[in-house]
């Protein structure tokens, strides 16, 4: 049958498209000793800028501020996951934390502070 | 009833694999950037592909597009399932993996006591109809789990995944040359197409910090959505894998 031979020509394909990457995705930055998962400071930001909306009272403002943290994080799963796959659920499960304080129905600021900051915490203090 | 479903040729591995990645990448990007949450977009997607498997199952004949797109939707439930057993049930992808396994082997075994044959060549009742789509639900939701396994075990990246996962395919059609059964090789490379196809799909999406092409996933998909709108729309005006009639003898 001719469906097999396809099987490796495809194969092959994606071999050939992998491979002038591979150098690449073996490169760790050479700044980013704080964690496995690499540099994390762009995630991190999103975060103290939400704390800083928490801290003024703008729950709201938190809320869409964090939306950004929410995707940029889930689009880089793939990229930053493989990497320390622990220390990736640490941060996702603390990043869901906070995510529903901020969209609780009467979000609470004490419990959208401390998730926050907790998240921080988590970020900053990877796993031995 | 005709055989409803297309022959095997390159073109329906092309449009396989890249319908895994548009199934993954769409589900993802209805439950974030749309901000529909999870729940919301597991019963659109659901109510999708049941719409869309009526169709499938009420035509007479192949019919491409009634086809391909049951299969790009059960690409998205299947990985959903998956997903909604790890995140919200926090169910083990060691147990997962080896439960849909379990399941996969019981539709198979089911489906070969009644029908006596596996053959992809005669699906040409609704009962066969049905255990064909469940086998293919479920070496989505097995190839997702396993996939996402291999990322979580062996902390395996997706330039990794794609080598490692076209050479298991490269091997399936090795064994495939040397006599392994066509029903069997065919069921292994198609489970093993998906975490490929998800491999695949991260290279080109993610960003070149993680060594991706930095596409993006907006761009990969739409890239891949053109490519499956073209090949689909290109069987049906050809007919280029428009299923032989089978003999009522054939076997598997």
């Amino acid at each position: 049958m001719r469906t097999a031979r396809y099987l490796v020509a495809l194969a092959l394909l994606g071999g050939a498209a992998a491979t002038p990457v591979l150098a690449v995705s073996w490169t760790r930055p050479a700044l980013a000793a704080q964690s496995q998962l690499g540099d994390l400071s762009a995630f991190r930001a999103v975060v103290v800028d939400t704390k800083a909306l928490v801290d003024k009272g703008d729950l709201v403002g938190a809320r869409t501020r964090i939306k950004d943290l929410e995707a940029s994080w889930d689009d880089a799963e793939a990229g930053l996951k493989p990497r320390a796959p622990s220390e990736w659920h640490r941060i996702d499960k603390a990043i869901d934390r906070a995510l529903a304080a901020l969209r609780a129905s009467t979000p609470d600021r004490a419990n959208c502070e401390r998730t926050l900051t907790e998240l921080l915490q988590i970020m900053d203090q990877p796993a031995a | 009833m005709l055989n409803k479903v297309p022959e095997v040729t390159l073109a329906f591995w092309i449009i396989k694999i890249l319908s895994t990645t548009v199934g993954e990448t769409g589900a993802d990007y209805l439950a974030v950037h749309v901000g529909l949450g999870t729940l919301v977009t597991d019963v659109i997607t659901l109510t999708l592909l049941l719409l869309s498997l009526s169709a499938q199952f009420a035509a007479r004949e192949y019919i491409p597009w009634r086809y391909w797109l049951a299969v790009v939707l059960i690409s998205v439930v299947g990985t959903q399932i998956t997903d909604f057993l790890t995140d919200e049930l926090e169910v083990s992808l060691y147990v997962s993996t080896a439960a849909f396994a379990v399941c996969l082997a019981g539709v198979f075994a089911i489906w070969y006591s009644i029908e006596r044959t596996l053959s992809i060549h005669s699906i040409d009742t609704t009962r066969r109809e049905a255990f064909y789509w469940l086998a293919i639900l479920f070496t989505f939701a097995l190839g997702t789990a396993a996939g996402d396994l291999a990322t979580e075990a062996l902390s395996m990246g997706f330039t990794i995944g794609v080598l490692a996962f076209g050479a298991l395919i490269a091997a399936t059609y090795v064994a495939y040359r040397l006599g392994a059964g066509e029903v069997l090789t065919f069921w292994i490379a198609y489970i093993l197409t998906r975490p490929l196809g998800a491999s695949l799909g991260d290279l080109l999406s993610q960003s070149q910090n993680y060594g991706g092409l930095g596409l993006g996933t907006i761009v990969t998909s739409i890239v891949f959505l053109a490519v499956i709108v073209a090949l689909v729309t290109w069987v049906s005006v050809t007919g280029f894998d428009r299923p032989a009639p089978a003999g009522p003898a054939e076997c598997g």
